[in-house]
Parts: C-alpha cells; sequence; structure tokens
C-alpha cells in the first residue's frame, strides 16, 4: 500500500515513519508532504491507499485538506495525527470523513490499534 | 486568587506523556521539576491560541537540552542534529504541548503555527499578558521550562 504523510514538521513526518516502522508496517511505501496544498496535490497525483494528515499545517489545514478531496471524489482512506483533540475537532474530522484520530504523543501500540484494521 | 485553568499539575502530566514517548523512552531521565522561574533559557518556541481563551504556551530550554531533544526525536546523536532540526523540534513540543492544553480551554479556542526564537525566552514580550502557571526543571542536567501566559484582557475581550 501507498501511505502519504501529510505534517509540516519534518521531525514529526520522520517520528510518524519510524512509528510505523515500529509497528510492524515498515513495508509500505511512504510519500511525504510538508503543507496541507501539497497533501491535496499529492493525494491527487500520487494516488495514496492511505493519508495520515496533521491537522494544523501552512497553506491548509488538515481538515480544509480532507474537505477538498471529499469535494472533489476522492474517497481515500483519510485520518489526522495532531497534538489537537478537542471533542469539536473530533467530531468535525468525523463529518468530513475522517477514519481515525491519533493525538500527538503517541505510541507504536496506539498506531497498531488503529492501523492493524486498515493495513492488516 | 483562584486556580489557574491549566496547572503546573497539567503541565507536568502533558510533559512526562512528551518524555514518555519521545524523550525518555526508557523512563531513566525524567524531566524534574524544581520550581525555579529564574531558570536559564537559551531558546524558546511559543504557540498562540486565540477564541474563548487568549494567551500563549511557551517551551523554553537551554541550547544543549533543544539539541538532545532534536537528537532524542530523530534518533540521532546530538552532534548529528542540524540547527534547522533543532529549530523543528522545539516548534513541535509547543505544538504537542499546546494542543494538549487547548483541550483544557472552553470550546472554541484555535492554536497558531509554532514560532521558534533562538534566543532566551526573555527576549520575547508578551504584552498584555501575564504567566499564570509554569513547569520548571532539569533534564538531563539542562534547564527546560513550559509556561502558559494569559491575556490581560481576557474578560474584556470574551
Amino acid at each position: 500500500m501507498k501511505i502519504l504523510i501529510a505534517d509540516d514538521s519534518r521531525v514529526m513526518r520522520q517520528i510518524v515513519t519510524r512509528t510505523l516502522r515500529q509497528a510492524g508496517f515498515g513495508d509500505h511505501d511512504l510519500v511525504e508532504a510538508a503543507d496541507g496544498k501539497q497533501a491535496v496535490d499529492m493525494a491527487v497525483a500520487e494516488k495514496p491507499d492511505l493519508v495520515i494528515s496533521d491537522w494544523n499545517m501552512p497553506e491548509m489545514t488538515g481538515i480544509e485538506v480532507l474537505r477538498q478531496l471529499r469535494a472533489a471524489g476522492n474517497n481515500v482512506k483519510f485520518g489526522f495525527v495532531t497534538s489537537e483533540c478537542t471533542p469539536e475537532m473530533q467530531q468535525a474530522a468525523e463529518a468530513a470523513g475522517s477514519a481515525f484520530f491519533i493525538v500527538k504523543p503517541f505510541t507504536a501500540e496506539r498506531f497498531d490499534e488503529v492501523f492493524s484494521p486498515i493495513l492488516g | 486568587m483562584s486556580e489557574p485553568v491549566v496547572t503546573e499539575r497539567d503541565l507536568a502530566e502533558m510533559a512526562e506523556q512528551v518524555w514518555v514517548s519521545y524523550l525518555d523512552p526508557e523512563g531513566v531521565n525524567p524531566l524534574v521539576p524544581h520550581g525555579d522561574v529564574k531558570q536559564l533559557s537559551e531558546v524558546h518556541s511559543t504557540v498562540s491560541i486565540t477564541g474563548s481563551w487568549h494567551g500563549h504556551l511557551v517551551y523554553a530550554s537551554s541550547q544543549n537540552a533543544a539539541r538532545r531533544a532534536a537528537a532524542a526525536f530523530l534518533a540521532m546523536e546530538p552532534d548529528e542534529v542540524a540547527q534547522e532540526d533543532i529549530s523543528d523540534v522545539l516548534g513541535e513540543l509547543a505544538n504537542i504541548v499546546g494542543g494538549n492544553v487547548k483541550a483544557m480551554l472552553p470550546a472554541g479556542c484555535f492554536l497558531s503555527l509554532p514560532t521558534v526564537v533562538l534566543a532566551p525566552d526573555t527576549a520575547s514580550y508578551y504584552p498584555a499578558a501575564e504567566r499564570i502557571s509554569g513547569l520548571y526543571g532539569i533534564w538531563d542536567g539542562e534547564p527546560v521550562s513550559i509556561s502558559m501566559w494569559q491575556s490581560v484582557k481576557q474578560e474584556a475581550s470574551a
């Protein structure tokens, strides 16, 4: 499977990559986006099977990315890895079609729990 | 005076999560609070919170602590870490704690992207804001602090 990791922090993209590996998902094809607009462009161009997105990013926020993709008919599996975890954000994410919501800081166990049903 | 909306204890719990997840996964080198608000800082990062609550969350540390944090995040040796990585990690630390703080505030708050300043936290002046709580401690022999600043015009703007 191809996974798009969208986060404006290069270090956090590396940590997501490392945590995926620690959770046993290191064999997937990973691509990265450094802001919201790039995330939309790459979700279209790279056709990933899964998008793991930060919420708060320059250019477009993660929820704007998700809404734009859905509005364009793109139904890629999409979820958030974010430090922000208010109930209204989780509700907004679900309403927009988000499949999961992982709060930073996170562990490999949390990744395993969320991604095992998705990545197998 | 009533208890602040986010207390030192709350900040300590959030810091513990960050340390366990990224900075001290083995649990051998925690952040040890000592409460000295005047301890040295050489670099800092800030996220601002607006909406139903106005203020800032500031993460500050020595340059060495910032370099060690970046090394821990990246699973590298401290001398392999680039300045760009240090800035990135400082911003992410403020963002992670700020995001968790936001969950404790009234609904309807917005978190800014982090601002990183490679200078002591005294270099940043927060007009019309005062410190309401702070966690000051030592990590691996180096100073680290996390503080909350609230707009003194909160009631007027709410």
